[in-house]
């Protein structure tokens, strides 16, 4: 028994090391990848700061042409006229046939910049960096050798990496999850204190500017191996990746069914999503992206400066936006509550008539909806101001206040909603059976009572995923808020929504500061689910 | 019931639906009334009427001179169908695998529905510009069509499962007895003892591609490509508040959705609360 034993057990652990390597594998790509590439950049960004230094120097290492821009210009382009060379300091005339074209297009880019500009060349056996400097209204042209050590491939990292894997070959069977966190700690701290352009021994510091001054798909690469390598780690110590497969396997069925809809959802949901939340992260200006960490929120959380009575406060929008979300949804629940209930009677005359003109305003578009609050709202023509003036109580300036603005808003979204919960209201009310209210006649309950003690316990199973729900859009109410007050006056109606649309698109593109904005409606409103959950459950019990 | 309580009743339900329907009587006035403003009056019934604004609306032409109205109707017509369409078909197969099938990851794909909805759409807007830029699919209806449909999911795939659970399985196990594959199943039963269900996500989904407009307003630059919102929205835009077009428009494009919604709306009850009055 136990000869036949130790073969298989070989067997296995080998089998084990051979996945474990395949898994490697990819990973020493990825690094060697990016480790070339960090490598190369700094080399890069040395050798044409020499190169910059060289050519601008007063006495450069370099044959150097010194242009000067005509005095006239076709449209945008510019002529230079060679005006001398350095260090031999000698004006010739023959040296203005002989500029090259590079060297033209090379001083027209850094005189555009009015500071300077490099090219790379790059030849079997030979590589230059070509410099032009602009100076004192001239423009210095020339040609620098690269110098330095080119990068070569990080043998003592890789060393150092098999040697800890020959190592892990004497620790017992599970060595997979053990290299893979290795793995992904490698790889975070790389990014982290690997290539940063200062050293700074400060930990602190260290983690305020993660991975400032890396290029961003670097750090995309490294973040995505770590999460990569990670999850694999995991799932491997939990004994669960080839049980996936299995499942997988098992239930293809149920997964050709679900795959079309995760796919659609995966590609155009969860995607931007991720991208929106990466961007959180970002700071925008003019087409640049800019890591800031956790800056954006810090601003937002922390109000940005504005005193809590300021509108552009978070704090003040988000209480702005709860007393928004829970006025809509009582008035909501109890208008269309209490219009189901009348109509609930199967004795009403024109109980048809009615319930089909009370959802009017669930089929009309919301944004004409809005439009046409809009329109009622108008301060000398809207039908509203001119009851009002009818009654003698004289018109409102309704966007000028923000009480006014907010009770417009309110009023239109309370029209805009209220058939939907009166739609789920009579479904779940018709669901009640007759004879337990005719029980409770019989047993001489009043009308409250019955009310109290029968509807509204039965009437909370489908009422209250409705209410979840209609908050939830309500939240996220975008269009009445934007087309019916605007935010006006001063941004003090505006919702955490449409707040965050307008850092995006209307105060300067700042996409990273509203994608944060978004972010925390998301989390807010994550929450508030989880709570609702747990609370139906409970109930339920 | 006593007749006092009855006239009460039918008071209230009369002020209510008076209250629905004012608004929309006003805007049909000033669709019909000469004139860019409101004028002050409160009454429901125009002094002068016109039907200007509408031929306007319809007669209105792009910069080469050919129709442009119909161009746009035919737009929104297109994407509203396709978006119901691949809408329907991504929802009801997958609403059908987490009604019948018990998988591993359903329960968080349940939720995982119920959790996309919470993402603000603003939140999506530029990434989704840069995706549809990258695909080449801005300014074009296949790219909104993908985006509206992916959008009107969640909300239809939690409908239809609901609907689905109130089915009695026995019905399929008689039919797999008989030697019924899954998709027969699903395709011969399910699908046509769903019609309440299946007629409100329908409908659900043609709205929201009927009457979106932020998104539109964003990926659509052409004025070929418009949709229905994006035109009535530059009708009273900032540069312009043409209230008379603006309420012709209004009226066209809300005929077709109300009527659609009127017809259907017999299975708005059963098909919205079947699944959730069960539990």
């Amino acid at each position: 028994m136990g000869d036949r034993q130790i073969p298989g057990r070989l067997l296995e652990s080998l089998k084990s090391w051979a996945v474990a390597l395949l898994a490697v594998l990819p990973l020493l790509v990825v690094y060697l990848w990016s480790a070339g590439q960090v490598q190369e950049q700094e080399f890069r960004t040395t050798a044409q700061l020499n190169a910059f230094e060289c050519v601008g120097s007063s006495e450069p290492c370099v044959p150097v042409w010194v242009l000067r821009p005509e005095p006239y210009m076709e449209g945008s382009l510019v002529r230079f006229r060679v005006i001398g060379t350095r260090p031999s300091g000698k004006v010739s005339r023959e040296k203005d046939a002989k500029l090259p074209r590079w060297a033209h297009d090379l001083a027209v880019e850094a005189w555009q910049s009015r500071k300077g500009a490099v090219r790379w060349v790059s030849k079997p056996g030979h590589s230059a960096i070509r410099t032009a400097v602009f100076m004192d209204d001239t423009v210095h042209v020339g040609q620098a050798p690269v110098r330095g050590q080119y990068p070569d491939v990080p043998w003592e990292h890789l060393l150092v990496l098999f040697v800890f894997s020959l190592f892990m070959l004497l620790l017992p069977p599970r060595p997979v999850p053990v290299i893979m966190s290795f793995v992904a700690f490698f790889y975070l701290a790389n990014g982290m204190f690997g290539y940063r352009a200062d050293a700074e021994p400060d930990w602190i510091y260290s983690f305020s500017h993660i991975y400032e001054g890396t290029d961003t798909a670097l750090v995309v690469v490294w973040f995505l191996t770590a999460a990569i390598s990670l999850f694999i780690s995991i799932s491997y110590a939990l004994n669960r990746f080839k049980g996936w497969c299995r499942t997988l396997k098992e239930h293809r069925i149920a997964y050709t069914y679900v795959l079309p809809a995760i796919l659609g959802m995966g590609i155009l949901v969860l995607v931007p999503f991720a991208f929106g939340v990466t961007l959180g992260f970002f700071n925008h200006c003019k087409g640049d992206y800019t890591f800031v960490g956790l800056r954006n929120f810090w601003e937002i959380l922390s109000g940005g400066g504005a005193s809590i009575t300021n509108p552009l406060n978070f704090w003040f929008t988000l209480g702005v936006t709860l007393m928004w979300t829970f006025l809509n949804v009582l008035l909501h629940v109890s208008i269309g509550l209490g219009l189901a209930l009348l109509l609930k009677n199967p004795l009403l005359k024109m109980r048809s008539v009615y319930r089909v003109l009370l959802i009017l305003p669930w089929a009309m578009p919301n944004y004409i909806t809005a439009l046409m609050w809009k329109g009622m709202f108008q301060q000398q023509y809207g039908a509203v101001n001119i009851l009002l003036d009818k009654l003698g109580l004289g018109g409102v300036s309704w966007f000028s206040s923000f009480w006014t603005a907010f009770t417009a808003n309110v009023v239109t979204n309370t029209w805009l909603g209220f058939p939907f919960m009166m739609v789920v209201s009579l479904g779940a009310l018709q669901s009640i059976p007759t004879s337990l209210y005719e029980a409770a006649d019989v047993d001489g309950a009043s009308s409250w009572q019955k009310f109290w003690n029968i509807t509204l316990p039965l009437l909370r199973p489908a009422l209250f995923p409705a209410i979840v729900m209609g908050s939830i859009w309500t939240f996220n109410m975008f269009n009445v808020i934007y087309l019916v007050s605007g935010g006006e006056p001063g941004g003090s109606t505006d919702i955490l929504i449409t707040e965050a649309y307008q850092w995006a698109f209307k105060r300067g593109e700042r996409y990273g500061l509203a994608a944060a904005y978004a972010v925390l409606i998301f989390i807010i409103l994550l929450l508030y689910s989880w709570f609702a959950q747990k609370l139906t459950e409970q109930k339920l019990d | 019931m006593s007749r006092w309580k009855t006239i009460l009743i039918h008071g209230f339900l009369i002020f209510f639906t008076a209250m629905t329907l004012y608004p929309v009587l006003l805007v049909v006035r000033k669709s019909v009334t000469p004139g860019d403003n409101f004028e002050r009056s409160l009454s429901p019934i125009p002094s002068r009427v016109t039907l200007d604004h509408y031929s306007e609306v319809i007669g209105s032409r792009d910069f080469n001179g050919r129709p442009l109205f119909w161009r746009i109707v035919l737009n929104s017509v297109v994407l509203s169908l396709a978006t119901t369409l691949v809408g329907m078909f991504l929802a009801s197969t997958s609403a059908y695998a987490f009604s019948r099938l018990r998988f591993p990851g359903r329960r968080m794909g349940l939720m995982m529905f119920l959790v996309v909805q919470m993402f603000p759409a603003t939140l999506i807007m530029i990434p989704l510009y840069v995706i549809l830029d990258k695909l080449g699919l801005l300014d074009s209806l296949v790219g909104l069509v993908l985006v509206y449909s992916t959008t009107a999911i969640p909300f239809c795939v939690w409908t239809l499962k609901g609907y689905f659970d109130t089915i009695p399985r026995e019905i399929e196990e008689a039919a797999w007895i008989d030697g019924a594959t899954r998709f027969q199943m699903f395709w011969r039963i399910v699908i046509p003892l769903s019609r309440p269900a299946l007629a409100v996500t329908a409908l659900f989904s043609f709205m929201t591609a009927w009457n979106e407009y932020i998104l539109a307003e964003t990926f659509l630059s052409r004025e070929t490509s418009y949709t229905l919102p994006v035109m009535l929205q530059h009708y009273v835009g900032t540069h312009s508040t043409q209230w008379g077009k603006f309420a012709a428009g209004a009226v066209l494009v809300s005929i077709p959705v109300m009527a659609l919604f009127y017809i259907l709306q017999k299975h708005l009850v059963s098909g919205l609360t079947a699944g959730g009055v069960k539990g």
